[in-house]
């Protein structure tokens, strides 16, 4: 406990613009690594483009350009020469919406293994057991592995998109756009079990419109506003006595 | 006054009720009259000999394995150029007036009348690359007939692909092209086969120009370089001449029974293809 805690990413005065319009003003922040940081703040905040600058997702939006650094490992990952496709393997990411891609629950797992290139059945259906071991899953699902994922319902649909995701063998850090918004409140704790399980091994990143969850399992806490990222500390500190009035207001449910 | 919803939902029923009524009906009919006036004719001895004297006599072998040949030919040139073009233009492009240009001009081309390719065809295919009519000129001449509604069929398809799957085979590590080949031709594929079933059927269908390219030769075509002639020009030459209005229809009863078979073949292949990924 007594190293200094090693910094997985590193936002240096990081702006996305998005039709000359910035929708992050100069983020700067460190992600510390085995730790889950929430992110939480109203809608329009920024939070999910802030998730989705992080792997470069939102390459996929037109007209939109960046400022300032974000590291991974020290790298920036907006480099020319960085691998957008490595990176994406090393940075999953779990939407909003559970979306399981109309194939086998066992496809869907072994998605991204073939993508890099694993092809030998043992391995892939040891990963298969694993990751869905991993997403609190395997239990329910052991049996037809080879029905489609569409036929799940929605929290298993999202606990198969984890699994899918923990299925990456280069995944380093986990994004999630608030994961349990259209999800029972079962499934909600067995994805969040799931998550103070995985950053024993990775490091989470978790944005969520439920304040109450991030305090329930974010161990850093993160609160933007309009695009700027106004306080960022120790969860409880955030939501016990934080440093700003915004950010008391908020959690405390006065406004947002 | 105000007409009462009731009965204005009643008379809705009534009207769209009777116009599917009537487009059944009339299909029905037209279907109907052309086998029952033609299926007598069609014996086995009619399809599996050579025709004899212009068709007079005889049957239509070399006609049908024209009809087989020439749409087959040019749904394998057209589908891979027309495919390709679909998915450079939604996947890789993004919306510009030049590609708006270009789907204005697809959809022109898909409505210019068959003649005009056919004339083109015979300009530049039989005549300029000096290929003659042969079973080649007449296949490229119809690919390019049939690639405006195989591109714009293909694109549609293509964009009903939901944008989460994209996202979700991006956020995976797929690039582009796996992302294409893994996720969107698969759900694509309903789409895309109409666009390939309604070419086929185009080019079935065509008489003027295949008339230009391909010729209406009646011997066995050996090579891709031989003239032939399909089911479609045999009919058109046999009533337009006068030879014989029983072959006649007896060609266009065969006719309509090979077209009702291949859509019948696409469609349960298709269908087979999507159980078997949504089991």
């Amino acid at each position: 406990m007594s190293d200094a805690p090693t910094i997985k990413i590193a936002l240096k005065s990081f702006k996305f613009f998005q039709d000359h319009k910035p929708l992050l003003n100069g983020i700067t922040l460190d992600v510390v690594a085995n730790r889950i940081l929430g992110v939480i703040g109203p809608a329009g905040s920024g939070k999910t483009t802030f998730l989705r600058s992080l792997n470069r997702l939102n390459d996929l939006l037109l007209d939109a350009h960046v400022e300032g650094q974000a590291l991974l490992d020290g790298q920036d990952i907006y480099d020319p020469a960085c691998d957008v496709v490595a990176l994406r393997k090393r940075v999953g990411m779990l939407f909003a919406l559970p979306v399981a891609l109309p194939m086998s629950i066992y496809e869907n797992i072994v998605y991204g293994p073939r993508l890099s290139g694993i092809r030998k059945r043992e391995r892939l259906d040891q990963i298969v057991e694993q990751s869905l071991k991993a997403a609190f899953l395997w239990d329910e699902v052991k049996d037809r592995l080879q029905m489609s994922g569409l036929r799940l319902s929605g929290g298993q649909q999202q606990r198969l998109c984890l699994a899918r995701v923990l299925a990456m063998e280069e995944l380093e850090v986990i994004l999630l756009d608030e994961p349990c918004s259209g999800l029972d409140p079962i499934s909600t704790a067995k994805i969040e079990e799931a998550l103070t399980v995985l950053k024993q091994k990775y490091t989470i990143i978790l944005v969520t419109n439920n304040t109450k969850q991030a305090a329930r399992v974010a161990d850093d806490t993160a609160f933007f506003l309009l695009g700027d990222l106004i306080e960022y500390g120790k969860t409880e500190k955030i939501f016990t006595v934080p440093d700003d009035q915004r950010t008391n207001d908020y959690v405390t449910g006065r406004f947002g | 006054m105000r007409i009462s919803p009731k009965f204005t939902q009643a008379l809705a029923v009534l009207v769209l009720g009777s116009a599917t009524l009537l487009t059944v009906l009339v299909l029905l009919f037209v279907v109907a009259f052309v086998l029952i006036k033609g299926l007598p004719g069609v014996t086995w001895d009619f399809l599996s000999s050579a025709p004899k004297e212009m068709g007079k006599e005889g049957g239509i072998l070399p006609t049908l394995v024209g009809t087989v040949l020439l749409p087959l030919l040019a749904i394998s040139i057209a589908m891979p150029l027309g495919v390709g073009t679909a998915i450079y233009l939604t996947e890789y492009t993004r919306e510009t007036r030049m590609t708006r240009a270009l789907r204005f001009g697809t959809d022109c081309l898909a409505g210019i009348p068959s003649i005009i390719f056919g004339l083109f065809g015979f300009i530049f295919f039989v005549v300029m690359l000096k290929m003659g009519w042969c079973l080649l000129s007449g296949a490229l001449t119809l690919s390019i007939m049939v690639l405006p509604t195989i591109i714009r069929t293909s694109e549609e398809a293509i964009r009903a692909v939901p944008n989460a799957y994209r996202e979700v085979s991006f956020s995976l590590g797929a690039t582009r092209w796996e992302t294409v080949m893994k996720v969107i031709l698969p759900n694509a594929l309903p789409g895309i086969v109409t666009g390939m079933i309604l070419g086929v059927g185009r080019s079935i269908g065509e008489t003027a120009a295949v008339i230009f390219t391909a010729g209406s030769s009646l011997r066995m075509p050996m090579t891709v370089f031989d003239s032939v002639r399909t089911m479609s020009v045999h009919f058109y030459i046999l009533a337009r001449e006068g030879i014989s209005n029983e072959k006649a229809y007896a060609t266009a009863a065969v006719l309509i029974i090979s077209v009702l078979l291949i859509n019948l073949v696409a469609y349960t292949m298709m269908h087979r293809f999507i159980s078997k990924r949504s089991k």
